[in-house]
């Protein structure tokens, strides 16, 4: 059990690689001078930041014990999954489609029975018309044949 | 303008019943979702955010702050009854909460942390209206050295006291710092880190970030969670009546928690959830028997919940009166100011006394109403807490997307927030906060714009910073903290190698 301090050896490098990135990116900027910042000035020192906040984290993780992590892999998945198809049905098949499509890829990795989850997913759905639609007067196509 | 006439200038705006209704609104969605473990106040302001478009500036920000102070009340019932903190900033109400409910006295701790959290509340709002005046006079003195100078305060407080790591914390800043830069920039005009993609050019989507960093992430993270649902049981007013005993036990704690609430609310940086914290602690340095503690000692209830009130009305001091946000809560408050073409800051109180002195007066009718929500109507809160959490997290899914997809109407803007929920849920996993990232992307583009303007008047000069007094004291002060927290983490890593024996 004498494992290192995964988290934060992957964290601070990461940090490390975001800072590094984002100062070599911001090279293309004009950078200026102390008296007349350009636009790459301030994103380049706080890309150099980040890469020495970054070492300050992954650097001593290497000196002590840390837990192993765990990832919710399926509920990560379906989640993602879930938003995606929100956000690509919703102007294409309106508000009651996307909902209830979304509703139902979101509760995958719960315990629930495919019953529950298909009266959930009208639930919703209904609440959001109700709710956003009818309520907050927002415009959005709400059935796939309404554009 | 005296106090005097600035409350009844306030009192004015705030008895339009329009106001009155949206400031109802708000303490009553602000106890809903305080109630609700898994979302809090920053995931239901953002997620309100795109709503008040579509409403003038005063009664927007009357509702949200309404949401935020709201939450505060609502936190403790989940803590007590399930022993889950309904916000971060209840979370030491747990700790002697849940061991009263086991007793039965779940009514007499709601009862106490209701009155707890109104007394809180009370002196912070008093807190703000003799202090607020005081603190924008100040602020008309300060140029763009002293608001550089505040906000690395801000950012450094909020990174080093909150997390356990100030390293991981400073990154977060920074991080949040860089992401800020995203977008045109306003000096010169350059698109920057827009990659080509023509949404990302008006940087990264504020309600999205939020969202992503708190809502998705917390959704991910606590599906497979199971809960403990049945404990909570009915509440009667009876069983809510509190003994002398209680009453005596709870004054002092309720004042000191007050005390430690209002000034780290004040402080920009750190916010409710630390005062809460720093309240607890306190109670148990000074008590007689600190063994009591943790097992449902009522002063370890009512000195939290008063501090995390008082904490939630004076972290308006800095923002409205400096347009400093003191966490990342208020950041996005801020933010809502902006977008209603409100730029907090001493002129605000200033040039909008209505809506300034409106908005404190929408307070006191907020808190009072707000006792109401909580007392008579404790059942209702309690009967929501049964709702599992596998009705509720797919519904908070559909509603940040369309949250989101309200700001702009662009639906990308709910694939950004998928991504920035995997980002967050990265961050989760690595124990990274993500409320210094979003304080620092709030304040990223005021603190770049305030250094190059400070440094083009000093000619380039860096010792404009500790030449002008106030800067300099304020520099002072967040390099203590970072020592301070150095010093800590030294410390730390002495006793684990004593500890270990080498």
């Amino acid at each position: 059990m004498k494992s290192k301090d995964i988290r934060d050896i992957i964290g601070g490098f990461a940090l490390v690689a975001i800072g590094l990135f984002a100062a070599l990116h911001a090279q293309r900027y004009d950078i200026g001078e102390l008296q007349e910042m350009g636009p790459g000035y301030f994103p380049i020192a706080l890309g150099i930041l980040l890469m020495i906040l970054g070492l300050f984290v992954s650097i001593p993780a290497f000196f002590r014990e840390g837990t192993s992590i765990k990832i919710e892999w399926k509920s990560l998945i379906w989640v993602l999954i879930s938003i995606s198809i929100f956000a690509l049905a919703l102007t294409k098949a309106g508000l009651i489609v996307a909902t209830v499509l979304s509703v139902i890829a979101a509760s995958i990795p719960s315990k629930s029975s495919w019953k529950t989850r298909l009266i959930l997913a009208v639930c919703i759905a209904l609440l959001t018309y109700v709710v956003f639609s009818f309520g907050l007067g927002m415009i959005l196509p709400i059935w796939p044949w309404s554009h | 303008m005296t106090i005097a006439d600035g409350l009844l200038l306030g009192l004015q705006a705030a008895l339009q019943p329009t106001i009155l209704l949206y400031c109802f609104i708000g303490v009553f969605l602000g106890t809903l979702i305080g109630v609700l473990p898994g979302i809090g106040a920053l995931a239901a302001i953002s997620l309100l955010l795109p709503v008040t478009y579509h409403m003038d500036a005063a009664t927007s920000i009357v509702m949200l702050a309404g949401v935020y102070y709201g939450a505060e009340y609502g936190g403790s019932t989940a803590s007590i009854l399930l022993n889950l903190p309904g916000t971060p900033s209840n979370a030491v109400t747990c700790l002697d909460g849940h061991p009263m409910a086991k007793q039965g006295r779940a009514g007499v701790a709601l009862f106490m942390t209701t009155i707890a959290s109104f007394v809180g509340g009370a002196i912070g709002i008093l807190a703000l209206i003799v202090f607020a005046p005081y603190i924008t006079a100040i602020g008309l003195e300060f140029g763009p050295a002293e608001y550089f100078s505040m906000m690395v305060l801000g950012l450094v407080a909020a990174s080093t006291l909150a997390s356990g790591s100030p390293a991981k914390g400073l990154a977060m800043v920074a991080l949040g710092l860089l992401l800020g830069t995203a977008g045109t920039d306003v000096n010169s005009g350059v698109t920057r880190f827009d990659f080509g993609i023509p949404e990302l050019s008006d940087g990264i989507n504020l309600v999205a970030l939020a969202m992503g960093l708190f809502g998705i992430a917390e959704v991910i993270s606590s599906i497979t969670r199971t809960r403990d649902a049945k404990s909570a049981e009915k509440i009667t007013l009876r069983s809510m009546m509190p003994n002398k005993q209680d009453i005596r036990a709870s004054a002092m704690p309720i004042l000191r928690g007050s005390g430690v609430g209002g000034f780290f609310g004040a402080l920009p940086g750190t916010g409710a959830s630390i005062a809460a914290f720093m309240s607890y602690a306190l109670e148990k340095k000074i008590a007689k028997d600190p063994s009591r503690f943790g097992k449902g000692a009522i002063e370890g209830i009512a000195a939290p919940e008063a501090a995390n009130n008082a904490a939630v009305q004076c972290a308006f001091i800095p923002t409205l009166t400096l347009g400093i946000p003191g966490s990342a809560t208020m950041a996005i408050m801020l933010g809502a100011l902006i977008i209603h073409g409100i730029q907090p800051g001493p002129m605000l109180v200033v040039e909008q006394p209505a809506l300034f002195w409106g908005l404190i007066v929408s307070f006191c009718f907020g808190n009072i109403m707000l006792m109401v929500l909580n007392i008579p109507l404790i059942g209702l809160w309690v009967s929501i807490l049964r709702i599992p959490y596998h009705v509720l997290y797919p519904a908070v899914l559909v509603f940040i997307s369309l949250g989101v997809y309200s700001v702009h109407n662009n639906a990308s803007d709910i694939l950004m927030v998928g991504v920035i929920g995997l980002l967050g849920y990265g961050m989760h996993i690595l124990r990274f906060e993500a409320a210094p990232l979003l304080l620092g992307f709030v304040l990223g583009p005021l603190m770049e714009e305030n250094l190059r303007r400070a440094l083009l008047m000093s000619y380039g000069d860096l010792s404009t910073f500790v030449t002008h007094p106030i800067s300099a004291w304020i520099l002072a002060a967040s390099a203590l903290i970072l020592l301070w927290s150095l010093w800590n983490v030294l410390r730390r890593f002495a006793q684990r190698r004593a500890a270990n024996g080498i």
